[in-house]
């Protein structure tokens, strides 16, 4: 019992601190992924051929190694 | 009429317009010419591009599947760029196979699963189908015992 209490209390510690960080990052994500939806969706044409020149760039440089 | 036949002079007259039958056409002519046919031939491609757009409903599926429309893209520009038999690729496909068959084989509930689906398909063929016998295979597999079941365990009658 001694030796499980102050481990409890640690890993208590360790919870309290990173619940925020965690919730913090959860919400940069979240609005990250927002973003970048919304911007896909609004010009799609763009997105799409970057995505293309994006792609042809690295198969240029893998097909040259 | 004497304008229509392409030989006559009136309407090599009219082409250079007015300036003179015989005279040259000139560098401002010829670019006039030149930027019409580009407008023309940038109109045709605008309106196949926008065809296409319409006859694959382009804008629907990035409105429905954003993030797979754009991996598409990367993959078809991947492999236009020639990176589809490179090792590059050969690295990615193994690792991905090592990855997807280890995390098959090590998760249990998929064990379970296919395990289940082993015995009833053994079932089916051997046609064992004693009403008692198949609910309480039934029963087991709803249970999931897997973990619970004893080996050489067998149902009695």
């Amino acid at each position: 019992m001694d030796i499980t209490e102050p481990l409890k209390q640690t890993a208590n510690d360790f919870e309290e601190r990173l619940q925020p960080l965690i919730e913090e990052s959860t919400e940069k994500l979240t609005s990250l992924h927002h973003q970048l939806t919304t911007y896909i969706r609004a010009n799609p044409g763009k997105c799409l051929l970057g995505a293309m020149a994006a792609g042809y760039f690295i198969g240029r440089i893998a097909r040259r190694k | 009429m004497e304008t229509d036949d392409a030989t006559s002079p009136a309407y090599k007259r009219q082409c250079h317009s007015g300036i003179g039958a015989d005279d040259p056409i000139t560098v401002g002519q010829r670019l006039d010419r030149i930027c019409s046919a580009a407008g023309v031939a940038l109109k045709g491609s605008r309106d196949v591009v926008s065809e296409v757009r319409d006859l694959l409903d382009i804008d629907g599926r990035v409105n429905r599947n954003p993030y797979a429309m754009i991996a598409a893209a990367a993959g078809s520009g991947y492999v236009l760029g020639g990176g589809l038999f490179s090792p590059l690729t050969v690295r990615v496909l193994n690792l991905s196979l090592r990855v997807g068959l280890r995390l098959v084989a090590a998760s249990p509930l998929i064990q379970c699963k296919l395990r289940g689906f082993a015995e009833a398909a053994c079932e089916n063929g051997d046609g064992s189908g004693s009403p008692n016998h198949e609910s309480q295979r039934s029963k087991e597999m709803k249970q999931g015992s897997c973990y619970d079941k004893p080996e050489g365990s067998e149902t009695h009658r």
